[in-house]
């Protein structure tokens, strides 16, 4: 692109350009939100609204999810390349679920729109949302055993769904023919369209304000300015190479191999470049991880550690060059299955947080829960009418460096709320008979991880089923610096009664469960940062007072001596003393 | 209690200052005074500034309607009472849990809210109601006795009660409240229906522990000022603001002091409302300009744009609140360059010490007041009616130092400052406007606020709205609107309903079942002599959706009118939102909301006789946005201008604490109420 001198934009045009596009960003996704008729949108938030220039660079996003940071401009690289700058037409809206164009899995559906103002192509706007379904041979997605791309659902490959406004109705049947809840699908879809016209139109608006050629130009000085900014940040940082690596419970097809994902991190001058050589194989599983999502890991690591809460630009995805292995777990060929690709993802990530935590110490918490989540539904409507529940898990997070580590979401996902229970109770045919922490897998430490989480649900009609997702199992969230592992998830199936069932890895279609039956969840918790024997015994205290350990945790684990007085406890400093001195 | 003709007195808390308005009602003349708001003794420091303003009065003062913070900044502070919860089985942890959440998605060091109650104090209890609600467990007795006993053993001073679907059966809750009232007299009980009668457990355990949290230090604020009134042999009527507009009696006020959490910005948006009735404009931005804020709210179709849901310090509380949309935008609000080379204006705040630079306490950063002053905006020597003289070498080091940063002139850098803040502003009131399915065109903007003046004309240029009204008296205007609060009553419950031939009556039924709730609260006040109204609306969306609109419901028509009203009137909303209504798809109510209202008599608003005509009273160069540099201006005096003075932009006019600007190419006029009125030429209403 090419700025005419006298149109240099001053940094006061630039803020206001910059602060025009992600206000935009964020009306695209307050209007998806609030149009949705699918709870992961709507309570979840399992979406994400990017703005780009007509090449596809990012100009702003408003961020749900951090999967998609990277991705989403990558796809609409990929559709420019696919139409041509001329292939495109005011009010085109383009359809794309490749994971090997968008990066995550066939759930996430990307719809996106060119943006034209007197004539010429500006840029576009492009909504990901995870779909209630998408076909496959699972409901919902996150499919834990399919073999190939093909298994997962109907795929799109940049196809555009309406002409120049007009609405391709061969493909919207089609599509509604092959997903289980074709009615959220079309509510969901007409909110994503609804979404990126109005992300179209304050782009437009915005145009006739200040001058297409003036924004334009802002924009390339905003994204210049975040790239300096963030290169004298990593030139600041000691040159160096840093390795992380995490094996993976299996790949859900060949389930007695563990998969490694490694990173190599070098810092060179200004520059960071992530080389995942030594990263397993392409996997025969859907854990592999499509390359634009591996990149997005780095970069969403990258970005935490040295700025983040600046706005995202395309500044900001140009520091990172990124080696990764042909056809391998986080650089797969088509057609490898990918439904399942956040545990790679999570581990990813990981493992950008370790090797940079070499480099500064001050911002590594220790390991923290995976992905972790349930699927209850019933598809038969013989039995009622059918549902898929999606119930996304907080987990433990690592203990900090700053103090004990939280129960959130897991890191995948961002600004992602829980669905709370009176609203899944008004919604499906199930009651929730619990929802508590769950202490016994805290990952103790100076500064403990984060507690497990309980979700317990009574069925309250017949023949449903539940799929899981879940990691964890054999590489439990780590400690670090003498903290300790967390121990894992498990998910119960038919609770208390004499068929109960625990599940320590994600599973596919178990069932059924009948009236009266109950469904346990039970999240893991964080590692532990630091040797336990160093927290303060005041501190050790008020975890027994509140439950979060017990007499025998405090004596063993902390070694704090204390007793029980009436319902309350005391410590014994001379006992614990004499306790720490033995370690 | 009378609402006797006579005085009335409107007292407004803030963070540093008491403002206190004295209306005569016979004449219509104002005092406007001003007391130090100390903490701890807000009180004691409320009765100075009460007998000094009462002193001036030539007849009692029969109506005092105060405005608190005390309910906020005990949160805020998070110096509130000892509290214990009782949850119902399986379910004591829902308000440590919260939502799961992290709102700055690559801040791997999110902190979520920590509980005001430890696990230790959160308790359950075995029962258990479903979501339409039936009872599927009973409460036990035996075991609230046992857990009550625990926490009165532990030191609370108050007990929050949040039962699962309490919203839909209140009975356990009820009962749990009147036997822990019997065997524990002294300790406050709240329960969570009583606070927010809507589904989802954590916001509503959330908003009645906050509400547990301040009942004790609010009641006895509240307490003492009943003394001080009594002390005084003040036999009139001493109302309490609510965030949602209206007053309560202080009865209800220490029962659900939550209810006060937001009663500031309320004032100034029921201002707006009383000033836009009498000037008969339907639709009004309310734009309040502070020291360290922004603050944006709506009157629409003569009504405030509520919302139901607001968090404070990340916990978040459901109560009918003004719809106030709120940024770092305001006198106090710092310029700094960030690690981009980017320009950024607040959100920190120079606050009032050490505040702006050119205010000479010792404030070195560049705020917005200091760029106004150097842009000509300000007059050094005639601020705050002459109390404080403006220091411009100050503002001019302490804007050099970004000037340098950026490479540009300590002057264009001050213009830049001013039009990011606009901006900014803009932007805001985009959301609050464009966002929601309006068209800030058909809204007059008003502004107040000490600084509301001084952005009024380019907020108004920006967002091409024809008109912008700038009241007398602006800085003061949010404690003024206190005066014009009528005793309110909010009834409202969750039920989530699909509304088919079959169940429309069902739908009646809820709907004037919520209205007669109202009414009751209400009349439970004992108002004398005010004409009530009762509004409804429902929170409606497709069935399968779940955000929902909010759609007026009119009271009286039978089953099926009402039904067809609702369609038609959803539809309407959600194609003005989206774009798009798919009228095939089945409506789904999922709450419905009454408002009960005992309209007192108004104070009326009196027209001026139109006076001398005037002349400006200097010139000097000022910088406007739109003029892109500076322009001679003229300078004005308000209190030359009287009713139909008529003036041209590029004008300034100044009073002793507020400043207005007329941008080149606009036109300001004073009106029958002495506001000021710009219009941009070629853009008048007609």
């Amino acid at each position: 692109m090419t700025v005419q001198v006298d149109q240099i934009p001053d940094v006061i045009t630039t803020a206001v350009v910059q602060n025009g596009l992600v206000a935009a960003a964020k009306e695209m996704s307050t209007t998806l939100e609030r149009a949705a008729y699918n709870p992961l949108l709507f309570e979840l938030k399992d979406y994400s609204a990017v703005i780009t220039d007509a090449a596809g660079r990012l100009w702003a996003e408003a961020p749900g999810l951090i999967a998609f940071i990277t991705p989403l401009p990558e796809l609409i690289r990929y559709g420019v390349k696919k139409f041509g700058p001329d292939g495109f037409e005011p009010d085109d809206v383009i359809i794309a679920n490749d994971p090997f164009t968008t990066g995550t899995h066939i759930s996430d559906t990307t719809t996106y729109m060119p943006i034209f103002t007197e004539g010429s192509l500006v840029g576009f706007a492009a909504t990901t949302a995870h779909w209630a379904d998408i076909g496959g041979k699972t409901p919902g997605g996150w499919c834990p055993d399919s073999i190939d791309v093909f298994q997962e659902g109907l795929r799109f490959t940049h196809q555009k769904l309406y002409r120049a406004g007009v609405p391709d109705e061969t493909l919207h049947e089609v599509i509604m023919s092959n997903v289980r809840l074709p009615e959220t699908v079309r509510g969901d879809l007409e909110a994503q369209v609804a979404a990126i016209r109005t992300g179209a139109e304050r782009v437009q608006a915005l145009c006739t304000r200040y001058g297409v050629d003036m924004v334009r130009a802002a924009m390339v000085r905003a994204c210049d300015e975040s790239e300096r900014s963030l290169r004298a940040k990593i030139a600041a940082l000691p040159d160096g190479e840093y390795v992380a690596e995490k094996l993976m419970d299996h790949d859900g097809v060949e389930k007695d191999l563990r998969r490694l994902v490694r990173v190599k991190l070098t810092i060179d001058g200004d520059r960071v470049i992530a080389d995942f050589t030594g990263s397993s194989p392409r996997t025969a599983g859907p854990i592999n991880l499509p390359f634009q999502a591996s990149v997005g890991a780095i970069n969403a690591a990258l970005k935490s550690v040295l700025a983040p809460t600046d706005a995202a630009n395309d500044g900001e995805l140009r520091v990172l060059e990124v080696i990764a292995p042909e056809d391998s777990v986080v650089n797969p060929s088509p057609p490898a299955p990918c439904d399942s690709y956040g545990y790679v993802f999570h581990s990813l990530l990981e493992c950008g947080l370790e090797a940079l935590s070499h480099i500064a110490p001050e911002r590594c918490p220790a390991g923290s829960g995976n992905v972790f989540g349930c699927f209850i539904f019933r598809l038969d409507p013989q039995y009622g009418d059918p549902f898929i529940m999606i119930d996304a898990t907080t987990v433990g997070w690592g203990g900090r460096p700053t103090g004990d580590g939280p129960n959130l979401i897991f890191l995948l996902d961002g600004d992602t709320p829980n669905v709370p229970g009176e609203v899944i109770e008004t919604r499906y045919p199930l009651r929730m008979t619990r929802h508590a922490w769950k202490t016994d897998v805290i990952g103790h430490g100076m500064h403990r991880g984060g507690p497990g989480l309980v979700r317990e649900f009574e069925m309250l009609g017949d023949k449903m089923f539940a799929q899981a997702a879940m990691e964890n199992h054999h590489s439990p969230p780590a400690g670090i610096d003498g903290g300790l592992d967390a121990p894992p998830q498990q998910i119960v199936m038919w609770v208390g009664s004499d068929r109960e069932q625990v599940f320590h890895e994600r599973f596919a279609f178990v069932g059924p469960l009948d009236r009266g039956e109950r469904l346990r969840t039970e999240a893991g918790g964080g590692g532990g940062w630091g040797n336990p024997a160093k927290r303060e015994p005041e501190r050790v205290l008020d975890d027994l007072r509140n439950e979060f350990v017990t007499l025998e945790v405090a004596r063993e684990t902390y070694r704090v001596a204390a007793r029980a007085v009436g319902d309350d406890y005391e410590l014994d400093l001379a006992e614990t003393e004499r306790l720490r001195a033995e370690v | 209690m009378s609402a006797g003709a006579g005085h009335r007195l409107a007292v407004d808390v803030g963070g540093t200052f008491i403002d206190y308005v004295l209306l005569d009602e016979q004449t219509g003349e104002i005092v406007v005074d001003k007391e130090p708001a100390f903490k701890d003794e807000v009180a004691r420091q409320l009765f100075v500034g009460y007998d000094r303003t009462a002193a001036t009065a030539s007849a009692s003062v029969g109506r005092m309607i105060h405005g608190s913070t005390l309910a906020i900044n005990t949160i805020l502070q998070e110096s509130g009472a000892p509290v214990g919860v009782i949850t119902t089985r399986g379910f004591r942890d829902v308000l440590e849990i919260g939502r799961g959440n992290r709102v700055d998605i690559y801040d791997f060091f999110y902190d979520p809210p920590a509980a005001l109650v430890p696990r230790r104090l959160r308790r359950e209890v075995t029962e258990r109601s479903g979501p339409d609600g039936d009872v599927i467990l009973p409460l036990d007795l035996a075991e609230l006795e046992q857990e009550a006993a625990f926490l009165v053993r532990n030191g609370v001073e108050a007990i929050a009660i949040c039962f699962f679907h309490a919203y839909a059966n209140p009975g356990h809750e009820r009962q749990a409240r009147d036997w822990l009232a019997e065997r524990h007299p002294g300790v406050f009980v709240s329960c969570s229906h009583e606070v927010a009668n809507e589904w989802r457990e954590y916001e509503r355990t959330s908003s009645v522990v906050l509400n547990a949290y301040v009942m004790p230090s609010v009641g006895r604020y509240l307490s003492d000022i009943e003394t001080g009134l009594a002390d005084r042999l003040f036999a009139g009527d001493f109302a309490i603001m609510q965030s949602n507009g209206g007053v309560m009696p202080p009865a209800v006020a220490k029962q659900v002091p939550l209810r006060t959490l937001e009663s500031g910005p309320a004032g100034g948006v029921v201002g707006a409302q009383a000033l836009a009735q009498a000037l008969g404009e339907p639709n009004v931005i309310c734009s309040d300009v502070g020291g360290t804020s922004f603050d944006v709210a709506l009157v629409h179709d003569g009504s405030v744009v509520e919302r139901y849901k607001t968090e404070v310090n990340k916990r978040p509380v459901l109560a009918p609140t003004a719809d106030v949309i709120s940024i770092g935008a305001g006198g106090g609000s710092i310029a700094w360059i960030d690690d981009r080379n980017a320009l950024r204006v607040g959100p920190t705040s120079a606050g009032a010490r050490p505040g702006p630079a050119c205010f000479g306490f010792g404030g070195d950063r560049p705020t917005v007041t200091d760029c106004n002053l150097l842009l000509g905006r300000l007059d050094p020597d005639n601020f705050l009616g002459r109390r404080m003289t403006l220091d411009t070498a100050a503002a001019e080091a302490a804007v050099a130092g970004v000037a340098e940063q950026i490479g540009m002139s300590v002057l264009e850098t001050a213009g830049g400052v001013i039009r990011l803040a606009e901006t900014n502003m803009v932007y805001a009131i985009r959301q609050m406007t464009v966002e929601r399915g309006h068209d800030p065109r058909s809204f007059v903007l008003l502004a107040y606020g000490g600084g509301g003046g001084l952005f009024a004309s380019a907020l108004m240029e920006d967002l091409e709205i024809p008109r912008a009204i700038v009241p007398g008296n602006s800085a003061v205007f949010s404690a003024w609107g206190l005066l014009f609060a009528d005793y309110r009553e909010d009834a409202w419950v969750t039920k989530v309903l699909q509304v088919t031939e079959d169940s429309r009556e069902e739908f009646a039924g809820l709907v004037s079942s919520v209205a007669d709730e109202a009414r009751e609260k209400l009349a439970q006040h004992g108002i004398a002599g005010g004409g009530e109204t009762v509004t409804a609306r429902a929170d409606v969306r497709f069935a399968g959706q779940e955000h929902t609109l909010i759609v007026p419901i009119r009271l009286g028509l039978d089953r099926d009118e009402l039904a067809a009203r609702l369609k038609e009137d959803f539809a309407d909303r959600h194609r003005a939102q989206y774009g798009q209504a798919d009228v095939t798809r089945d409506l789904e109510i999922v709450t419905i909301r009454a408002t009960a209202t005992a309209t007192l008599p108004h104070p009326q608003l009196r027209r001026t006789a139109p006076g001398a005509a005037a002349e400006p009273r200097s010139t000097r160069e000022v910088w406007f946005t739109s003029a892109g540099g500076r322009v001679e201006t003229a300078i004005w005096s308000r209190e030359d201008l009287s009713p139909g003075a008529a003036l041209e932009g590029p004008a300034v006019i100044e009073e002793w604490n507020a400043t207005t600007l007329v941008n080149p190419g606009q036109t300001a006029r004073i009106d029958d109420f002495e506001n000021i009125v710009i219009s941009t030429k070629g853009r008048e209403a007609p």
